[in-house]
């Protein structure tokens, strides 16, 4: 099987960059090689879905706005009413999906090769988001595992809090490359390192 | 030497020292000065030339209201204008100029305006401009020709031409509380705030906090009050629930308690860290604002009150108790309330000497008297400054009698010397970001002020921006709006007495011809413009401000306001309050443009790349901006014009085969049970009759029944279709569909996502382009029958997953070919390699143009928001069976017009290229203005008929079908004559895609 | 301005695109009567006061929202999801 390309190219270059004098406050990576599922329950099928969303990937999350859940490389999290992300590295996260979930409870459209997934970590993550998205990104606002639809000008994002400093964006990838020069360039005030 | 540094006092470091540059000249300061105090410690006075009159200015204000000492810091190429030279914190290296004056600030050439006085008065621009009806200078002509000398003559600073390359940011924040200012009403509001446990910001204009405290003679808790404050500041700053910044003004109020500040990064730093930010633009969410943003002093207006040397009474106080310096050598004051006792009283514990103080009122209280007594100042009651006497700078006053309650003036003039006069004729609450976010400002007859609005959002007003003018009360009332369950312990304040009321004195007028009273210095807007502005009809304050443009300068207006509406209601024999005010709106001070674009400009603006991109850039494409998108313009060979190059690619489409990156098409994931009946109610022609594996080409229209977008879709399901629009449409037929759905159809069970980013596409076309798929595609044949016109393949290359749809934009045989975009640019590579035994190139937008242009098909050019489906030939799509959207509006009389333009082909007859946007007129001769009766849409040089030729849109289309008209554009200097055709240029049976 | 979106809580009106007024019923999709479609398409009140309409939160959930706002102030005195305000549009 062919390996898909990152979008970042030749823009993705490992190593320290911007301030670092003072320390690193972030870290920029891509996550590759994910299954990346968006899930659509219909308006009387979401706890049935979330439901079958936990009998395919062991996370199981309450129908509530923007509730998530991270374990490890899997992930899932609702962005829109009876929508849900679901990432895995596994391979076959669609097909044990679409097992779960037949046409009557919900569609199911993969988004892998349409989506690019940067993890922004570090002690300065919330300062460097916050130069980008109008979120609140503080933990109380934005708890771990949590969801968010949002975007810096015309670049859609989804955004899941996976850790107390730590974040993952889902963006599209036709996007991505720009975007990462973006969050690059946020990124120099406070020291960053890519890799 | 009339100004100087004093031997101690003020929050400057005096054992470092720092180097400047003004006018050329070097100077040297301390780090805390400012730009304005280190020039007055080193005798400058002058600091640039007026508005309109070039007058000489000195230092008006000590702060952001300062009016007067504007000055451009340059760095390197780059300048920035307009810098308030009492707020610019200087460093190693700075280098500041004055503005306005020619050839230089001490000799000034434009000055003569002053002699031209009357000639610039209120109105000037309309009276002088407004040509006559007929004749050379008829309407605006008169001004277009005098406007650049008067550009040069009347003005602030200039821009530099140099790009800034600094670096401006945005930063988002939000809080439970924010806190404007930080003098003693802001810190005992943050402070009581901040023990409540909620989240809050505190914004301080200024580089230190303390406000008012910091150059107060009073004490709080027994101690000096800016070290009381700093010490309050720093507490405040180290509590994990607040955010303090400092050098930060907030100066905008917008709906829903959102507000903006700009911080001031590193303007005051020489050299910057890596990535640190000039300016940050802060966006603040708030639950509650509290506006503790302090009071303004205003100026009394009398004859000749802009000389330099006269300047507000608390600003004489701030540079010497901030600063350390004294702004002259013998100062005198000028009042009509207790204020300027209080800057008197610190002035002389200051050691600063207060010669004499000139009070409008006769009655005084024994707290004013005794501080006179012990300053040692001449107190003149009952008097007023009537002129002022100086060279570059003040030399002396004119004092005469003068009656508070009639305002006459009387008795003979006495001469003063003083070479420093401190005006204060009251206090203005700084309201403006209340008003920005409320209603009309309230009169209050006791402070002779205006205060803050009702709240049309949370905020309160604290301190003395709600009319608290003294400190004891200011603290009191602070505490009380910082929270309302918890409060503050408040500190001791040891303070003299005074009344906050002024006398109602607002211009002292002498009989006889006197020197300009000065309202606006900025504008150099005198008392008798507005009074002219009132004998001319002018009287609601919103025709005064717009014809006198009284408050329209960079400052707002921010000491001028006040005295400015008072002498309009005296001439109007009206109260204040009757008159009213204009609202005030944002920025509360000018905000630089970089710091609001942000990160938005060159590299970092958003774009969008192909899965194909960098191949495109290896092949050497001249790339072109289409939106957002970046898009192979064409391929061009070493030595090829872009026409060479598009024409090359086109006729290899038509002679063999070529393949052109299609990802950019937007494309809609459409799944469920209603799918098939949402698409036929969205699309003119019928789907739910398509079977699965098959595409079909549809058109939808807007509700009121023109044409809003074309494109394919494809049935993959019973229950899924994959939905193609035009590239610059994805978003908003995204937005069509999500609106019905939501809005008219919520029964519909029908989910919608957009896959653009998803899929990448190729679309190869000519008559090899089947032999190339043969020969690499494999899992699926692609024979006739297999792959008929608008069938759908599920199919592999490699070993990459693809879909193959029979269709063509070109009218050639030829496939669009989609696979996931992670794999975009392995499936393009491996369809150049098996297309290369066949001659394959790949091409561009140019092509891709030049071919549909060929075929008549339509884009965004012809579906431009105005055409009907009959304007473009494509009635034949419009089904009779069922409704759709604008179905019930396209029988409208209006839309069946025969007089409409519909779409025709043109081809050039004298084989120049025609104009794209060109009209279509009927005279030979090219004549303005002419009758048109159409324009061009798009136009290119065709391979297929050897000529130029174009896609138009013409009156009565289809019946001028054979005639000769002239495609005219005048402003590119072209009008040549062509044959219209029908937009069906080339290949009118569709045969070769058929083939 | 900020919108307080149902799912996604309350953000900055830059999420937004205004997607019209709220108040009008579409006709049936086969009527022919001209004027009841003419109403329909063109005519706006554009009331001072309260107004209701639609706003699509594209930078958020995507979801249209139906939005009760005051012309003159701005005030939004309720916000909830179109698809549930079975008032709006037709069934057909």
């Amino acid at each position: 099987m062919a390996e898909i390309d990152s979008p970042l190219g030749s823009n993705y270059i490992a190593g320290e960059h911007g301030n670092v004098a003072a320390g690193i406050g972030v870290s920029l990576a891509e996550r590759r090689n994910l299954s990346i599922i968006q899930v659509t329950a219909w308006p009387n099928t979401i706890p049935t879905v979330l439901t079958a969303i936990g009998s395919a990937t062991g996370l199981i999350i309450d129908n509530k706005p923007g509730l998530g859940r991270v374990a490890g490389e899997k992930s899932v999290f609702g962005f829109a009413p009876g929508r849900f992300l679901v990432t895995a590295a596994s391979a076959d996260l669609e097909t044990r999906l679409r097992s779960a979930i037949s046409a009557d409870l919900g569609t199911i459209v993969p988004l892998t090769h349409g989506r690019c997934v940067i993890r922004i970590a570090g002690p300065a993550s919330e300062w460097v988001l916050s130069k980008l998205f109008a979120l609140d990104f503080s933990e109380h606002a934005f708890a771990v595992g949590h969801g968010r639809a949002t975007l810096h000008h015309d670049i859609h994002a989804l955004i899941q809090r996976v850790d107390q400093d730590a974040f993952d964006l889902y963006i599209f990838r036709t996007f991505a490359r720009s975007f990462w020069t973006i969050l690059g360039h946020a990124a120099e005030e406070v020291g960053y390192r890519v890799g | 030497m009339t100004s100087s540094r004093l031997n101690t006092g003020g929050r400057i470091e005096r054992s470092r020292t720092i180097r400047f540059i003004f006018d050329g000249k070097a100077y040297t300061g301390h780090p805390g000065d400012t730009l304005a105090s280190a020039l007055l410690a080193n005798g400058v006075t002058l600091f640039g030339r007026s508005f309109k009159y070039h007058r000489p200015r000195g230092v008006f204000a000590a702060g952001s209201e300062e009016p007067n000492a504007l000055v451009t810091l340059i760095d390197g190429e780059v300048r920035e204008p307009n810098v308030r030279a009492t707020e610019a914190e200087i460093h190693d290296g700075l280098v500041a100029e004055s503005q306005n004056r020619f050839p230089s600030l001490e000799h000034d050439l434009m000055a003569v305006n002053q002699l031209a006085g009357p000639l610039f008065s209120a109105g000037f621009y309309y009276k002088t401009f407004m040509g006559p009806a007929i004749g050379p200078l008829r309407g605006t002509r008169f001004w277009m020709f005098c406007e650049k000398f008067i550009r040069r003559a009347a003005g602030l600073g200039r821009a530099g031409m140099a790009a800034d390359p600094d670096r401006y940011e945005r930063m988002n924040a939000y809080c439970d509380v924010l806190v404007v200012g930080t003098g003693p009403a802001g810190l005992i509001a943050a402070e009581t705030a901040a023990a409540t446990g909620a989240r809050v910001i505190i914004a301080e204009e200024r580089p230190v906090a303390g406000g008012s405290l910091v150059s107060s003679g009073e004490l709080i808790d027994g101690r000096n009050p800016a070290v009381w404050a700093r010490e309050k500041a720093e507490l405040l700053a180290g509590l994990p629930n607040v955010r303090f910044l400092t050098r930060t003004t907030v100066w905008g109020h917008y709906d829903g308690n959102v507000l903006a500040a700009i911080e001031h990064v590193a303007d005051f730093k020489p050299n910057r860290t890596e990535g640190q930010p000039r300016q940050r633009h802060w966006v603040i969410r708030t639950g509650k604002t509290i506006l503790a943003t302090g009071a303004f002093e205003r100026p009394i207006v009398f004859p000749g009150n802009d000389r330099p040397g006269v300047m507000l009474a608390d600003a004489v106080r701030r540079f010497a108790m901030e600063y350390g310096v004294a702004a002259g050598s013998n100062i005198a004051l000028f009042t009509n309330n207790d204020s300027a006792y209080d800057v008197a009283r610190t002035l002389s514990q200051a050691g600063v000497g207060i010669g004499t103080i000139i009070d409008v009122r006769t009655d005084i209280s024994g707290t004013c008297r005794d501080i006179a007594d012990v300053a040692g100042a001449e107190l003149l009651l009952g008097h007023a400054v009537t002129a002022t006497h100086a060279g570059k700078t003040l030399s002396s006053i004119t004092v005469q009698h003068f009656n508070a309650q009639t305002g006459r003036v009387s008795g003979a003039p006495r001469e003063i010397k003083t070479d420093c006069l401190g005006v204060s004729g009251g206090w203005s609450p700084a309201i403006h970001l209340a008003s920005q976010a409320g209603g009309k400002p309230e009169w209050d007859e006791d402070l002779q002020a205006f205060l803050a609005p009702e709240a049309h959002q949370n905020w309160v007003v604290a301190g003395s921006a709600a009319g608290y003018m003294d400190t004891i009360s200011v603290l009191s009332d602070a505490a009380t709006k910082g929270s309302a369950k918890h409060r503050a312990a408040l500190p001791t304040v040891d303070a003299p007495m005074f009344d906050a009321s002024p006398a109602p004195v607002y211009q002292i007028e002498p009989d006889g011809k006197t020197q300009k009273a000065f309202v606006d210095l900025q504008h150099d807007v005198t008392a008798d413009d507005i009074r002219l502005a009132y004998r001319e009809g002018f009287h609601s304050v919103e025709h005064l401000k717009r014809y006198t443009t009284l408050g329209m300068a960079t400052d707002q207006g921010k000491t001028s306001n006040v005295p400015g509406l008072a002498i309009m209601a005296d001439a109007r024999q009206i109260p204040i309050t009757a008159a009213g005010t204009t609202r005030f709106r944002p920025p509360f001070t000018p905000v630089s443009l970089g710091a609001l674009a942000g990160e938005r400009y060159g590299d970092l603006r958003p774009h969008r790349l192909t899965p194909i991109h960098d191949w495109h850039l290896s092949a050497g494409a001249t790339m072109y901006d289409a939106g957002l998108w970046h898009r192979p313009m064409i391929y061009g060979s070493p030595g090829e014009t872009i026409e060479q190059a598009y024409i090359r690619e086109a006729r290899t489409v038509r002679d063999s085969v070529g393949i052109v990156d299609v990802s950019t098409l937007g494309k809609i994931d459409i799944q469920g049970p209603d799918a098939a009946e949402f698409l036929d109610r969205v699309y003119t022609n019928m789907f739910s009759t398509l079977p699965i594996g098959k595409a079909r080409y549809g058109l939808m229209l807007r509700e009121d029944g023109i044409v809003f977008d074309d494109g394919t879709t494809w049935r993959l399901g019973q229950d899924q279709f994959l939905m193609t629009t035009t590239t610059a449409n994805a978003g908003p037929v995204m937005q069509h569909l999500e609106y019905y759905l939501d809005c008219i159809w919520p029964d519909l069970r029908v989910h919608l996502t957009s896959v653009t980013d998803v899929w990448a596409g190729a679309a190869i076309a000519g008559p090899k382009s089947r032999a190339v798929l043969e020969s690499c595609v494999t899992a699926s044949k692609v024979d006739d029958a297999t792959l008929p016109f608008m069938g759908i393949v599920h199919a592999r290359i490699g070993d990459i997953p693809v879909m193959i749809c029979r269709l063509s934009f070109s009218g050639e045989l030829a496939y669009e070919v989609y696979c996931g975009a992670g794999f975009g640019t392995a499936m393009w590579e491996a369809l150049i390699s098996a297309g290369t035994p066949f001659g394959i190139v790949p091409y561009g937008l140019e092509a891709l143009g030049t071919l549909r242009i060929e075929k008549g098909h339509v884009t965004g050019a012809e579906i431009d928001g105005r055409t009907t489906a009959h304007d473009l030939h494509l009635d034949w799509m419009l089904s009779k069976k069922k409704p759709f959207i604008g179905s019930a509006m396209l029988g409208r009389e209006g839309l069946q017009d025969n007089n409409r333009l519909s779409l025709v082909g043109l081809i050039s007859l004298d084989n120049q290229p025609i104009n794209g946007g060109s009209h279509i007129v009927a005279d030979a001769t090219p004549r303005e203005p002419a009758d048109s009766f159409g324009h061009v849409t798009a136009a290119c040089y065709s391979p297929a008929l050897g000529k130029y030729v174009a896609l138009a849109l013409v009156k009565h289309g289809s019946s001028m079908i054979g005639r000769r008209a002239y495609a005219s554009d005048l402003l590119r200097d072209k009008h040549g004559p062509v044959e219209i055709v029908s937009h069906h240029m080339f290949d009118r049976e569709g045969s070769r895609m058929h083939g | 301005m900020i919108i307080k979106c149902p799912y996604c809580g309350p953000r900055d009106v830059i999420e937004f695109v205004y997607q019209g007024d709220a108040s009008r019923t579409r006709p049936e999709p086969a009527s022919t009567d001209q004027a009841e479609w003419n109403r329909y398409v063109y005519d706006r009140a554009n009331p001072s006061g309260s107004h209701r309409e639609y706003w699509l939160h594209s930078g958020g959930c995507r979801q249209h929202l139906l939005v009760v706002r005051d012309m003159s102030s701005h005030a939004i005195s309720s916000v909830s999801f179109a698809r549930e305000n079975t008032s709006s549009g037709d069934r057909r």
